[in-house]
């Protein structure tokens, strides 16, 4: 009897919850459907109607804002923000469990497009298609057909693109070293070895002390030097695609198995971080600080490192060096996204109404603006920052500024738009390294392209790719291994996956 | 005639004793009532979630809902049972677990019966104390203490095997130092604080007990081994096969900590799976089926072993 008891209940239960779970569904759905009606019954918005928005946002700093720029900001958009701040760090999970539960808000800020999460959730209409809006607003049609493009899915563009440079990557050297030791800027792979060999083995710091390393790098192949290295030595980006439009993931071409060998013999030597496959960011950014290491990846990072150092008491020079090659004098560098750093996208789920939606890409085109984009990236004139005579900006209150006013600065969609000359001469060089970059930029040409297996299965495969080469790098395995790995990305799905390319690459050429 | 009468009889036997149950009901009506929070909390929040699980025989997604949602039949059990990695994370797991059953579950044993062998109570509270503290600590600052020693740039560890003149080690980045690691690093931090059910336990041992065994000229070893032992026997039971109901549930957090390229062959478990594929990748109908998996053997583990303690003459849990 009890027994009978306990699973009739245990029957109910599961039941009710099912009624439950449905029950609330259908709401939704019905809610949908309604939202979409009145959007097409009622086309006219009113641009000049105060909005209140909320925005789930990703924050690049360590806290988020204070109110005084939010309030600027509003001031001149005519609205009421409400900032949701992701910590970056957290996003992968913060956002896909947002996009799971529906728990949104009007404007999301989507910086993973190669996620299969934020993909399939794109994919399944669960957002606003802009395309069609955008060259109604005097900033967003601005947006070049080209980032169109690369943000799109299947040819639809699912939120305002967040423009940047095409690549960012390069190399930043100790300058100080380099002169101690008497070496020239480098423009070769080899000469790079030998400066990771010198910055390692002769003492560059002159304390008489065998405690420098060459490459300070982290556990990240993207990142960290790997994939800049692999570009120096002309790995594609990620896909080759060749003129008969057969495509060809990089791991299986020579240069990549060149980068392989090349951080190999770095590793074995001692030249790379002997424990770089479990260094955080944050900790190589100290060792690199602390003076221990006398190369960093990535020339964006270069104020951050300053601030650091100057945060210990270090004092150094840096030279960042963007133009490398594999000895034939041609560069190349690989670019993130093809320049799309990913997307503000509006969910219908809370944007019910196409008026509304209008309303808030307004919103988006005045923060484009030259007021709001001076708000976001120096604050407030007499109180942030300053201009001396030839129009150049000076930072005046350092802790003002980054608890205010860095937070917003990688939530412009057109950061470009707006070039500041800075008074800092390192971030200018780097500035000017990034954009001559754009002219070598190599592209990844499935940014565009869908493939339903890579949405699937494809973070899961990458990691097969991923531990092969750490492995390899940190010579616990050989040649014959690493091809092995290969072959197994290639069966567990990776074929699909390039039949699946294929497919859509010729979709986009017919 | 002999039978139905029989049959006749069981059959009033039960309606009296569902009346007499019905009637203690009635007559307990405020004890009955008191279950009442209890078992609400369980229908609420652990069965009604429990509903959810249909979504590990769909392609889930989120926009779409349980309703919209493709039915995809047992495709996700067919990709866990058929991929590569299962077994992988089958045998990492099951080599923690067995290794957490031999390593650790008998050191806690060992070490209540040492305390309860100190005479000098201050002593013994003294050091109880001191062994409950790293339970407290959160499994970061315990891997981010353990990463410090070990690192191969300038971990103590490291530095002191070149300084005796040994050749570094890879502690981290290996798979052959995970295991050892992962259960040094349990040990260190719940060691002292399982004793605290032992311990409980032996103080309820008899006294009248030890006695007599000294009357009959036992030794200390000897009473341990004959009259704590035995008398704590239950608790040990019990303990035994409420781990062995959680085995495939490793601690994702420390884990996934520990968790790198390197060792990853050895290292990835099922919560670590379920985390990087559900969480990260967003293949929420996957994730859930190997959550399920993961569930359903633990419930079957629990059974099996409950029947097995059972037979064994012990009382087991339920």
């Amino acid at each position: 009897m009890k027994k009978r008891f306990v699973s009739m209940a245990l029957v109910l239960t599961l039941l009710s919850s099912l009624l439950v779970a449905c029950g609330a569904n259908e709401s939704k759905g019905s809610e949908d459907n309604k939202g979409k009606e009145a959007g097409s019954a009622s086309e006219n918005y009113d641009p000049n109607s105060k909005l209140d928005v909320t925005w789930l946002n990703i924050l690049h700093t360590a806290s988020p804002p204070t109110d005084t720029m939010v309030k600027k900001i509003e001031e001149y958009t005519n609205s009421k923000i409400t900032f949701n701040w992701v910590p970056d760090a957290s996003k992968e999970e913060r956002i896909t469990t947002a996009l799971a539960s529906g728990d949104l808000a009007d404007i999301v800020t989507l910086t993973m497009l190669t996620n299969s999460s934020v993909r399939n959730s794109l994919k399944s209409g669960m957002f606003w298609e802009v395309s069609d809006y955008l060259d109604d607003y005097e900033n967003l049609k601005l947006i070049p057909q080209a980032a169109r493009e690369a943000a799109s899915i299947e040819g639809k563009l699912y939120g305002v693109p967040f423009l940047n440079n095409l690549a960012r990557g390069g190399l930043i050297f100790r300058q100080d070293w380099l002169e101690n030791l008497g070496i020239a800027e480098p423009t070769t792979l080899d000469e790079v070895y030998e400066i990771a060999r010198a910055f390692t083995e002769d003492d560059p710091d002159g304390n008489g002390k065998d405690d420098t390393i060459g490459f300070g790098d982290r556990s990240d192949l993207r990142y960290g030097s790997f994939k800049t290295l692999s570009s120096y030595f002309g790995t594609p980006n990620g896909w080759a695609v060749d003129e008969n439009g057969k495509f060809t993931p990089e791991f299986d071409t020579q240069e990549y198995m060149d980068t392989l060998n090349y951080s190999r013999k770095l590793y074995e030597n001692g030249y790379l971080a002997q424990d770089f496959a479990v260094t955080a960011k944050s900790d190589q950014e100290q060792q690199f600080a602390q003076g221990k290491a006398g190369i960093f990846t990535g020339i964006i990072g270069i104020t951050g490192l300053r601030t650091l150092a100057e945060g210990l008491n270090m004092d150094f020079k840096l030279l960042p060096v963007n133009k490398i090659s594999n000895g034939d004098g041609e560069y190349h560098i690989w670019s993130e996204g093809s320049g799309v750093n990913g997307l503000m996208a509006f969910p219908k789920t809370v944007v019910k109404t196409e008026a509304q939606l209008k309303r808030i890409l307004k919103f988006v085109n005045d923060i484009c603006d030259e007021e709001v984009s001076m708000y976001m990236t120096r604050g407030i004139e007499g109180v942030h920052y300053e201009y001396d005579a030839e129009g150049v900006t000076h930072i005046i209150n350092k802790d003002l500024y980054t608890a205010e006013v860095t937070p917003f600065s990688s939530s412009r969609p057109m950061p470009t738009l707006f070039p500041l000359k800075s008074e800092n001469p390192e971030k200018e060089l780097t500035t000017k390294l990034i954009n001559e970059n754009d002219a070598f930029a190599v592209f990844d040409p499935t940014v565009p392209l869908d493939s339903a297996t890579n949405n699937e299965q494809g973070t899961e495969l990458a990691k097969i790719i991923t531990d092969a080469t750490f492995k390899y790098i940190m010579g616990q395995s050989d040649e014959a291994e690493f091809k092995k790995a290969v072959e197994t990305w290639k069966k567990s799905g990776g074929s699909a996956i390039i039949t699946e390319y294929e497919e859509a690459y010729k979709l986009t050429k017919k | 005639m002999k039978v139905s009468n029989i049959t006749a009889t069981n059959r009033t036997i039960k309606r009296e004793r569902i009346s007499t149950n019905l009637l203690s009901v009635k007559r307990n009506k405020l004890l009955y009532l008191m279950i009442l929070p209890g078992l609400l909390y369980f229908i609420i929040f652990k069965y009604l979630p429990m509903g959810g699980l249909v979504i590990a025989f769909q392609d889930y997604q989120p926009f779409q809902g349980i309703l919209g949602s493709q039915w995809v039949g047992f495709k996700h059990f067919i990709r866990l049972f058929t991929e590569p990695t299962f077994f992988m994370l089958l045998r990492n797991t099951l080599i923690l677990f067995a290794m957490n059953i031999i390593f650790f579950f008998p050191l806690p044993i060992i070490l209540a019966l040492m305390l309860n062998e100190v005479r000098n109570r201050y002593l013994k509270n003294f050091v109880q104390t001191i062994i409950y503290i790293p339970h407290f600590m959160s499994w970061v600052i315990i891997v981010s203490i353990t990463y410090v020693f070990l690192t191969l740039d300038g971990g103590v560890i490291n530095e002191m095997i070149v300084s005796l003149g040994g050749k570094k080690i890879s502690f981290l980045t290996s798979s052959e130092w995970l295991r050892t690691i992962y259960i040094g690093q349990i040990i260190w931090k719940e060691l002292g604080w399982s004793t605290i059910i032992y311990l409980a336990a032996i103080t309820v041992v008899d006294p009248q007990l030890y006695e007599a065994a000294e009357m009959d000229g036992a030794a200390r070893l000897r009473k341990t081994w004959h009259v704590t032992l035995p008398a704590i026997r239950p608790v040990i039971i019990t303990l035994l096969i409420l781990k062995i109901g959680s085995t495939l549930d490793l601690g994702f957090e420390h884990m996934y900590l520990l968790l790198n390229s390197l060792n990853r062959d050895v290292a990835e478990i099922f919560d670590t799976y379920i985390y990087t594929a559900g969480m990260k990748n967003g293949q929420l109908s996957y994730s859930t089926t190997v959550g399920m998996f993961k569930g359903v053997v633990g419930l079957v583990l629990v059974m099996a072993s409950n029947k097995l303690a059972k037979k064994l003459g012990e009382d087991g849990v339920y």
